[in-house]
């Protein structure tokens, strides 16, 4: 009796350790060569990377499904919607071939009829960033004619090298401060001075808003290069970014200057990550919450799972490193006490949240919102856009969310609204019923502990702020009267904070992505490299370099980082991995 | 060329169409026996009726179908994957059902003699009757139904045959003859307490006066009272069965409905999707869809033969469906303590019955229901969160639902408002303070069912109805019953092939088997034990 029970025991599931046919039962492992904390994109990406290079790998996820970020709801039947991302911008990732995640179903629709509006209905131009081969057509936008040359020649040359341009600027780990690599000797700075035609090394200390003034793109086409940089990573304003802001927009833009979404919705994308992990022999575990970190002589190995998990062991052990998929402020909380000085942690609650947080409002709608002033771009109905691109709105837009440190309350101030129609272009969508679609607005507002009144402000101010979207689309759209709203489902950046807790501040790209905060300071200068002060502990969240987006650009960076690091890992190198060019070990930077 | 996108034209042994729980239990015993299988599904997420989402949004998850797992000690994938353990937990809490019935309140639980306590409160005699009748049935379900839920269903000689072996088979052939309500009728027992059980024999479907389905009433009043919730959601289940899939080489598509089922001589050989990409199968093509969509809608008429299309089109679809109104809510519901009883203090059942007053009060309001008509809001309620914490997000805050048969033809953008205030005023009427908790209500009526799924065609919840003529050696129909059809290469693996719907794995489980049999596969796993048994036992000479 005693004997069967130590079976059962040691085999950890209570059921006699006999095989019963021939089915391979699985080792019951309580350790894995890596643990991943988090099931966000990132987190199920560094474990398809591992997995599929022959590691064992746990991921521990702490909600119902995972994603983070990447996930759909289907709140009315037939209707998804992405309470979070829903643009998928890593088109250019090496990861996209290197896990084959096509293989897993993973399948994208661009969506045609892109432009920009002007302010109040007004037309705009479409958005033709990577189309433009004509002076005319610079000449058209309103740019005067020195600016509609220089405009062209340097689309012209970034054309030719665009992949490269973003692999340096986005998959490529950082280099270590302490090398002293000059700003102008960083790859993407190199490329980038050799397609601006009118390079001048003070575009470096310049924002993005400076450079375009510059540049003098005209509005709404400026408008919309500065809310593309504020949603998707690096502010206008911000000093020093202009180089990474013009990158964001151009991932954009990657595919024939459409925005993309993955067939069926973000979550897609995670299941594609997610399988590609489990087919190569990842587990992949949910409602099981990281509660710490174990540390031992500063050295990590493994973690303890929150006991209402469903998983049988509550402490998962790492043989090689443990790996974060968390937000860099959960670090001080969740790793065992007296890892960290109180310098360290000091320096983590100093990173700012500012910068990200999108109110973000899923309308489903029985007719197809018709842009009165702009019937057809390109020969398409308008499927997305950015309603109000108009500067000195956007201006006051940020002076109402950084300064003011509140929502907008002015209608006049709600600009540069990303607006997209899902069902257009992806039936899968909308399968509720022909005719129907599902709108994603997205408006800026500031972080829940930012806001002058209290965390839950926005969100008592839910209603008001959705009736000025509608009625800004109407002023666009004006079919789009009060009973072609079927369904509201609102997700505000506390909504976000509640449901996912690596989006500490509902920030969507974890904290601020400024010259302090991004490259080789990211999210602090020693844990650039993704390393932390424990060692075979390692970051692999978007408040890493490069940050916010769904891009398969952090899990990737750190691979090479595994590389150095870990023989096991540089021993056994696939021949479908290919690291970065630019690339530089620990060992070359410093000498 | 690496796949950055799924490919227009791909290849595969085997195609599954839907991965709802039959369709997942088929590809993960396939796999195992070494086929290359691809499940395709339309919806964004796996699972079919195992769906747990945030329904209620934000921060609030449901299980939207499935909650209550009847037979998970006899899921032969749960033993054979070992899937237990890893992430996938059941639980089965002690009380099952506290049904409310006019002023009587009836406790019932897993452990029979704790059952027998409460219920000595009517008399010590019907302790002693319910615990024989618990007794038979018992025998009953665990030699006969159990086991045989996981083999093809024999025609109706053979199994007469078969059965006249044993008394526990006679017993069974003598208790499929009358209705649910002719065999409870037969126990002298309290009206409350026959009214509670007819309900949980008939509530999914089955109507309390029709003959020849008396079978239903061992099958779900045993099972009914070990009824196990899926921690962390029922969707944990298609989760742990896509990871057997996954990690034996298997491919499961999502966002991907199929269109067509295509056919070359007279062989079904692959399926196409409704962006155009084609799946060709090289060995088969298993549907987990109901015979009208398979047979009429996705092939081409010429591939079918009459019979077969025939029979499709007469399929009857279930005769009522569902109604659940889901809560989230600012706290715990409690139980009003009904005093009159003295049933104070017992721990929440899995599942409340509220609103019936009597046996006869089930029958007229199970018979409107079939007419098309809500005659009254009553039904049966469980606090999900109260035994699985993961349900909702916000600390503190609950999950709940109300459920009760209704019907598809129903006027439910009329009446839809007043019917779920009713269930809150029953609501409130059983538990301290519930419409003041209300949160958030989020209300799936059988017209919705069938638009998460379209599947389940008229709220299908079995995708077709239970009665005699479509049970089974009948169901889908005689050609088809075994999972295996007329037409070459093609099986059908849903809940609308014998034994039937709910998540009892059976249809999934025979045309895996079906197919490695025709195949000359072995199959990679013995029967379970108790299905040895039962071969043995009422098939010595073996079974066709
Ligand atoms: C409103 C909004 C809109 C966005 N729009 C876009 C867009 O259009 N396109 C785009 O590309 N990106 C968009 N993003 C950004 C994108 O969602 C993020 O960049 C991305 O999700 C970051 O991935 P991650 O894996 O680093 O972190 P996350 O997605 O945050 O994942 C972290 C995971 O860790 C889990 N976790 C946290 N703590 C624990 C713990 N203790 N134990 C276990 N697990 C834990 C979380 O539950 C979560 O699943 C948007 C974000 C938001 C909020
Ligand atoms: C409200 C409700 C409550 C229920 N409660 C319970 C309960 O408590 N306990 C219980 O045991 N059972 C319950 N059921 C019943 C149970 O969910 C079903 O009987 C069971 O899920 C049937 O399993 P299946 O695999 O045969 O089919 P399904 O679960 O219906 O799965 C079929 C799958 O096929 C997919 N599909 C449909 N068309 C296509 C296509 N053209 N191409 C590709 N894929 C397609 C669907 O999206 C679906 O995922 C409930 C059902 C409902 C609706």
């Amino acid at each position: 009796m005693i004997a069967e029970q130590r079976i059962q025991d040691a085999a950890g599931t209570g059921r006699p350790a006999v095989e019963v046919g021939n089915g391979g039962r699985m080792p019951r492992r309580s350790s894995y060569d890596f643990v991943v904390a988090g099931g966000g994109p990132n987190g199920l990406t560094i474990a398809a990377y591992l997995a599929k290079w022959g590691f064992s790998v746990c991921v521990l996820e702490a909600r119902p499904e995972i994603g983070g970020g990447a996930e759909n709801v289907e709140p009315i039947p037939g209707y998804s919607v992405d309470p979070h991302a829903c643009f998928f911008y890593g088109r250019g990732a090496p990861g996209l071939e290197q896990l084959e995640l096509g293989k897993y179903g993973f399948r994208t629709s661009p969506a045609p009829g892109n432009f920009i509006a002007g302010p109040s209905g007004a037309a705009g131009g479409a958005d033709r960033s990577m189309k433009m081969d004509s002076i005319d057509q610079f000449l058209e936008m309103g740019f005067d004619v020195d600016s509609a040359k220089l405009g062209l020649e340097f689309q012209q040359k970034l054309k030719a090298r665009l992949p490269e341009f973003l692999r340096s600027l986005y998959w490529t780990p950082p280099y270590d401060h302490r090398w002293g690599v000059a700003r102008e000797e960083h790859p993407s700075v190199k490329i980038f001075k050799e397609v601006f035609p009118a390079w001048d090394d003070s575009m470096l200390d310049m924002s993005l808003y400076e450079w375009i003034e510059l540049m003098g793109v005209p509005d709404p086409q400026k408008c919309g290069m500065m809310i593309n940089a504020w949603g998707n990573g690096p502010h206008p304003c911000w000093k020093g970014m202009a180089i990474p802001a013009f990158g964001v927009g151009e991932l954009m833009s990657y595919v024939d200057g459409m925005p993309v979404t993955p067939v069926g919705g973000m979550h897609a994308l995670a299941h594609a990550m997610a399988r590609c992990a489990i087919a190569n022999g990842a587990k992949i575990f949910v409602n099981s919450p990281v509660s710490e970190v174990l540390v031992e002589d500063g050295q990590a190995y493994g973690v303890r799972v929150d006991d209402n998990s469903a998983l049988q062991e509550k402490t998962i052990r790492a043989n090689l490193g443990v790996i974060l998929n968390m937000h860099v402020k959960q670090l001080p909380e969740l790793v065992t006490r007296g890892s960290f000085t109180p310098d360290f942690i000091q320096k983590i609650d100093n990173l700012s949240l500012k910068g990200g947080s999108l109110f973000v409002t899923n309308f489903v709608v029985n007719e197809f919102p018709r842009f009165a002033a702009v019937p057809e771009i390109d020969g398409r109905p308008v499927t997305s856009t950015v309603l109000n691109a108009d500067t000195p709105r956007l201006l006051e837009l940020m002076r109402d969310v950084h300064s003011f440190r509140t929502h907008p309350t002015d209608p006049d101030h709600f600009a540069g609204v990303w607006y997209i129609c899902h069902g257009a272009h992806d039936r899968s969508r909308v399968r509720g019923g022909n005719g129907n679609y599902v709108l994603t607005l997205n408006l800026q507002v500031p972080a829940p502990e930012d806001h002058r009144d209290g965390p839950d402000a926005v969100n008592r101010a839910k209603d008001e702020i959705v009736a000025t979207l509608k009625a800004q689309l109407r002023e666009y759209a004006p079919n789009m009267t009060e009973d072609k709203f079927v369904a509201t489902f609102v997700n505000t950046p506390r909504d976000s904070e509640i449901r996912n807790m690596a989006f500490v501040g509902g920030n969507w790209m974890g904290m601020r992505e400024s010259e302090q905060e991004w490259g080789q300071n990211k999210p602090l200068p020693e844990l650039a490299r993704y390393r932390t002060p424990v060692d075979g502990l390692y970051l692999c969240h978007q408040t890493s370099h490069p940050g916010g987006l769904v891009l398969m650009a952090v899990p990737y960076n750190l691979m090479h980082i595994l590389h150095e690091d870990y023989e096991a890992v540089s021993k056994t190198t696939p021949d479908w991995w290919y690291p970065s060019p630019w690339h530089i070990t620990d060992k070359e930077g410093a000498r | 060329m690496p796949q950055v996108e799924f490919p227009t034209q791909s290849e595969t042994d085997i195609v599954v169409i839907g991965a709802g729980p039959n369709g997942l239990i088929a590809a993960a015993y396939l796999t195992a026996a070494g086929f290359e299988v691809t499940v395709v599904e339309r919806r964004y997420e796996i699972g079919g009726g195992l769906a747990t989402e945030e329904i209620l949004f934000p921060h609030h998850y449901a299980n939207t179908h499935a909650s209550y797992h009847f037979m998970v000690d006899y899921l032969p994938p749960i033993s054979d994957f070992h899937l237990e353990g890893e992430g996938l937990r059941f639980h089965k809490p002690h009380g099952q059902m506290g049904a409310v019935v006019g002023d009587d309140y009836v406790y019932l639980t897993n452990k029979l003699e704790d059952s027998r306590d409460y219920l000595a409160r009517f008399g010590l005699d019907q302790a002693d009757v319910f615990g024989n009748l618990v007794q038979r049935f018992t025998k009953i379900v665990e030699d006969i139904l159990a086991p045989a839920t996981y083999l093809p269903p024999d025609p109706p000689v053979d199994l007469i045959e078969a059965l006249g072996r044993t008394q526990v088979g006679e017993d069974m052939l003598e208790v499929s003859e009358q209705s649910a309500l002719e065999l409870l009728d037969s126990y002298p027992l309290a009206d409350s307490i026959k009214a509670t059980l007819l309900y949980m024999a008939c509530q999914w479907g089955v109507m309390p006066t029709e003959s020849g389905m008396g079978f239903i009433v061992p099958l779900l009043l045993t099972r009914g009272m070990e009824k196990a919730c899926i921690y962390g959601g029922s969707h944990r289940l298609a989760s742990a069965l896509a990871r057997v899939i996954l990690q034996r080489g298997g491919l499961i598509i999502d966002n991907a409905e199929v269109t067509e089922i295509t056919t070359e001589d007279g062989r079904a050989n692959g399926v196409v999707l409704e962006d155009g990409q084609a799946i060709t199968a090289r060995v088969g093509v298993l549907s987990s869809l109901d015979p009208k969509t398979t047979f009429v809608k996705l092939m081409d008429p010429a591939a079918v033969p009459a019979e077969v299309a025939q029979a499709a089109e007469g399929w009857a679809f279930d005769k009522w469906s569902l109604l659940s109104v889901f809560f989230a809510l600012d706290r715990k519901p409690t139980f009003k303590a009904n005093d009159a009883n003295g049933m104070i203090g017992l721990p929440d059942p899995f599942m409340t019955l509220l609103g019936f007053d009597s046996t006869d009060d089930v029958v007229s309001f199970l018979t409107g229901i079939e007419r098309g008509e809500i005659t009254k809001v009553a039904g049966h309620f469980t606090c999900e969160s109260a035994f699985d914490p993961f349900l909702s997000q916000k600390q503190g805050e609950h999950v709940a639902f109300f459920q009760m048969p209704a019907p598809y033809d129903f006027d439910w953008e009329g009446e839809q408002d007043r019917i779920v205030a009713e269930v809150i005023a029953l609501l409130d009427t059983h538990f301290e303070g519930f419409a003041a908790s209300v949160l958030d209500t989020v209300v799936e009526n059988p017209k919705t069912i069938e638009q998460r799924l379209p599947n389940m065609v008229r709220g299908s919840i079995k995708h077709g109805d239970y009665n005699p003529l479509q049970m089974g050696y009948n169901r889908p129909n005689t050609e088809c019953s075994s999972t295996k059809t007329p037409i070459e290469g093609l099986y059908l693996c849903g809940a609308s092939v014998f034994p039937g719907g709910m998540v009892i794995g059976g249809p999934g489980y025979n045309a895996a088997r079906m197919v490695c049999a025709d195949t000359e596969t072995k199959f990679p796993f013995d029967y379970p034990l108790n299905v040895k048994r039962y071969l043995a036992t009422y098939f010595p000479e073996g079974k066709e």
